[in-house]
């Protein structure tokens, strides 16, 4: 039951009665002060009879199943009234507040027997599953003075994906990685690439490229002697596997968005990359438990699965367990590989977990270590025009140093450090992948 | 962003509301319907339904005991009432009339035609001298218990306080006593551990006989008074009261002195006596519309409250990742150093990174000695080799300027490096590539 601010109007509208009937006489205006009230009250009760039941509802729902951090979408709930009376009222849909609806509250009319549609548009602020489990309804009686009000179980939700920012630098690595394809037009033997096939030699082809043993397999008295060629092509089918860190140190802020969140991003740009370059990639995001896994996928399918894995894992507020990671990777592949670490590089004491395993991993497969470096550090490193300024040019260059020397750890320890800030490391990650493949070291 | 639309686009073409089998079923209600929450709060009703039926019963069965009323009241069965001395008056025939106003009591004692006993006990002391002035000659005999000195001063100036006799001491009538009913009584007492109040009758006050005089010559009971209406003066209400009416000769005092006339008029004063001269309040001023209007608005205050507070369903729950600022650690660093003016480690980590950055600028290997380093830089930039020395080495600032100005230093021997290895940009652009 609800009252409206109608029927505080029609109360207060009391004293025009009160003034003009009851005059100097105390008792007579008590009189109308209590005919007034009674005359109020017996009125919202009427009303209230004559509203319709908001408890005889059938409601539905029409939401999109996935949805791009960023875009908005429009959600429909489909209200049918299942009474016998017309019902007047407002209806909340109460979605979740980071699932940014547009309003709410919205007026309905819905006529006996009849189904409207109540539509919002969704501009969700925060990537992973937004809810919505109830509406309330409040129905207006004719007068308008009261309502009655229900909470009605109509449960919905949307998946909200993270948003691939860095797919705009996804063009320009890939020309660059057909670049490294088109070495094999010039025969370019070398590192990073395998055999091919074998075919007749042509003008201006490398004469190192002929295969002796091929033509002279070829040649037979009644044929026209042909030299044969080898042709090469990039390394194809190799594996690369994502580990992403999912601990304490991704829920820092850094640049206004979450290690972690940049940390997908690096992913999704890497693996559009690899799944390009035709090689495999499998995700993992990993803490103390496995929270997200994707494995065996490819093409297409590959980055939808893994921007669904991601929608739902947040920072867990544990330390991440460095000891399971290269077990977990021989679960993913025995093969060599390329094992990226999408992790943080901080303090010598927080990464000596990640330095423990670090030889053990990079016997087998070629080891990236990819972290997000502060901008807010460099900034303070150069600013000192004050003694506190100073302080703080200290202590940002002390950190700096800190990453410095964990990074020469790493590489001391046979893995590649790919640092930078939260905007540039997705493009520095698939660089790095450009140059490794190039070398030949997938 | 409401609109007729027929169904979902997926659902097929079909009219739900002529199809009920079609349409889905209805949304189960979380709000609990009104007979639901009733049957919920049930046994909470009913108990506090049981309490008030308890409570009542309680109430009418101690109802006697705990029976109040004004003090020396006709029918005050409290201890400091008077309905005993009353009540036994009454048996013996005398009409005990009861007045809460000045005007009550003239009219009853104006009834009993000059054949009445007027009792006067005015406790919080509510008449004025105009109408004490009218009690004068109202009745054949007027009892005054306990006199302010408003009454006092109305009725027999010459009449003084006289304190509080001795404890746990009877007074005795004493030979002056020429009251019948005094002599008769022969003494009177205050509960135990209490002294009574008496009056003092000064010698020069001549037509004033004290009765129950104590050893310091204060009475408590005072006569005196014209010819034909005799005034009685009882100092203390212990005598009447039904606490202390059987102590000594009480009794017999109240009654000889109240039961003397047929008629007895009970008179204790109340607030209706007060009113009746005061300037007009507030509320007789205000016209009689202006009490209701205020409630009204007041109810009004309330709906509007119910109105606008009433929630629009339950709260919408969600878990919210934490927030942790990246820079925290590095904040925290450099409020310790401030803290603790810790200047040469806060330069020590500024000369580091100088050093490194100047090794990778002039093409030193990672493992360059800091020697090698200062050489190198000192041949780059042309400055003396001490200087170089100084500011990346040995020198130790000793206050906050000396601080401020070897990191400025540092800096400009970092830009000086810079310039040192900048090739000159003389050579003319690049063409453009052929396409």
């Amino acid at each position: 039951m609800a009252i409206t601010p109608r029927f505080v109007l029609l109360l207060a509208l009391g004293v025009v009665p009160i003034v003009a009937l009851g005059g100097d006489s105390l008792a007579d205006a008590a009189t109308v002060l209590g005919v007034w009230l009674a005359f109020v009250l017996v009125l919202a009760a009427l009303d209230l009879v004559l509203a319709a039941s908001p408890r005889l509802l059938s409601a539905e729902r029409v939401v999109p199943a996935r949805l791009r951090l960023g875009e908005s979408a429009e959600v429909q709930l489909f209200l049918g009234n299942r009474g016998t009376r017309a019902l007047r009222g407002v209806v909340r849909d109460a979605w979740q507040p980071s699932a940014g609806a547009d309003t709410n509250r919205q007026r309905i009319t819905l006529p006996a027997g009849e189904r409207r549609r109540v539509s919002t548009r969704l501009t969700p602020t925060r990537r992973g599953e937004r809810r919505v489990e109830q509406i309330t309804i409040r129905s207006l009686g004719p007068l308008g003075l009261a309502a009655r009000q229900a909470t009605l179980e109509a449960p919905g939700r949307l998946r909200v994906l993270p948003p691939f920012h860095s797919r705009k630098h996804l063009p320009s690595r890939l020309a660059r990685l057909r670049e490294l394809d088109g070495r094999t037009a010039v025969m370019l033997r070398g590192q990073g690439t395998e055999f091919d096939s074998l075919r007749e030699y042509v003008r201006g082809d490398d004469v190192r490229s002929i295969d002796w043993r091929a033509t002279a397999r070829r040649s037979s008295p009644s044929l026209a002697p042909s030299l044969m060629v080898r042709t090469w092509r990039p390394e194809r089918d190799r594996r690369v596997v994502i580990v992403i860190d999912s601990g304490r140190t991704s829920a820092a802020r850094i640049a206004d968005e979450p290690r972690l969140d940049t940390a997908f991003e690096s992913a999704l740009l890497l693996a559009a990359l690899a799944s390009h370059a035709g090689d495999r990639v499998d995700l993992l995001a990993y803490d103390r438990l496995v929270r997200g896994r994707v494995q065996g996928a490819s093409g297409p399918e590959l980055l939808s699965r893994m921007v669904d894995a991601m929608a739902g894992i947040e920072p867990e507020l544990i330390e991440m367990d460095w000891t399971a990671v290269p077990s977990l990777v021989r679960g993913v592949t025995s093969r060599h590989a390329l094992v990226v670490l999408l992790t943080s590089i901080e303090a010598p004491g927080a990464a000596s977990g990640l330095l423990a395993v670090l030889p053990e991993l990079s016997k087998r497969h070629t080891v990236v270590v990819a972290s997000v470096t502060d901008p807010a550090l460099q900034q303070a490193a150069s600013a000192r025009g004050s003694r506190n300024e100073i302080y703080w040019a200290a202590a940002a260059e002390q950190a700096l140093l800190d990453v410095e020397r964990v990074s020469a750890a790493i590489r001391q320890s046979g893995a590649e450090v790919v640092t930078a800030a939260p905007a540039a490391l997705p493009p520095a990650l698939a660089d790095r992948y450009i140059a490794l493949k190039a070398a030949g070291r997938l | 962003m409401i609109d007729t639309a027929a169904r979902p686009a997926a659902a097929p073409a079909l009219d739900p509301a002529r199809d009920p089998a079609l349409d889905p079923a209805l949304a189960p209600a979380v709000t609990p319907t009104l007979r639901a929450s009733g049957r919920k709060a049930a046994f909470w009703l009913a108990a506090a339904a049981g309490a008030l039926v308890v409570a009542v019963i309680a109430l009418l069965l101690n109802g006697a005991a705990i029976a109040g009323g004004p003090a020396l009241g006709r029918a005050n069965p409290a201890p400091v009432g008077a309905k005993a001395v009353a009540e036994v008056l009454a048996a013996q025939g005398v009409d005990v009339v009861t007045a809460d106003s000045l005007d009550a009591a003239l009219a009853a004692t104006a009834a009993a035609a000059g054949r009445a006993t007027l009792l006067v006990y005015d406790e919080n002391a509510l008449l004025d001298s105009e109408q004490i002035a009218r009690l004068q000659d109202a009745a054949a005999h007027t009892v005054v218990v306990d006199p302010g000195f408003a009454l006092l001063q109305g009725l027999a100036p010459e009449i003084g306080f006289g304190g509080v006799s001795a404890a746990d001491q009877a007074i005795e009538a004493g030979a002056s006593c020429s009251s019948a009913a005094g002599e008769r009584a022969g003494s009177v007492a205050a509960l135990p551990g209490a002294g009574l109040k008496t009056l003092r009758i000064p010698a020069d006050a001549a037509g004033y006989a004290g009765c129950f005089t104590d050893g310091a010559g204060a009475s408590v009971l005072v006569q005196g008074g014209g010819q034909d209406a005799r005034l009685s003066f009882l100092a203390d209400p212990a005598i009447l009261a039904n606490e202390s009416i059987t102590a000594a000769g009480n009794a017999a005092l109240a009654l000889g002195l109240l039961g003397e006339a047929p008629t007895l008029v009970w008179y204790l004063p109340t607030l209706a006596d007060v009113a009746a001269g005061a300037p007009p309040s507030m509320a007789e001023l205000s016209p009689g519309w202006v009490t209701p209007v205020m409630v009204l608005l007041v109810l009004t205050g309330v709906a509007a409250a119910v109105a606008y507070g009433r929630r629009f369903g339950p709260l919408v729950l969600e878990r919210l990742p934490v927030t942790v600022r990246a820079s925290e650690t590095m904040e925290g660093r450099s409020r310790l150093y401030a803290r603790s003016s810790a200047r040469l480690r806060a330069v020590d980590a500024l000369r580091l990174a100088a050093i490194g950055r100047i090794a990778g600028r002039l093409g030193l290997a990672r493992t360059a000695s800091l020697d090698e380093v200062v050489a190198a830089a000192s041949a780059a930039t042309g400055l003396p080799l001490h200087a170089v020395r100084s500011v990346l080495v040995d020198e130790q600032p000793q206050n906050d300027s000396a601080m401020l100005a070897l990191s400025d230093r540092l800096a400009g021997l970092e830009g000086a490096v810079i310039r040192g290895t900048t090739p000159p940009t003389s050579t003319p652009p690049t063409e453009r590539m052929d396409p």
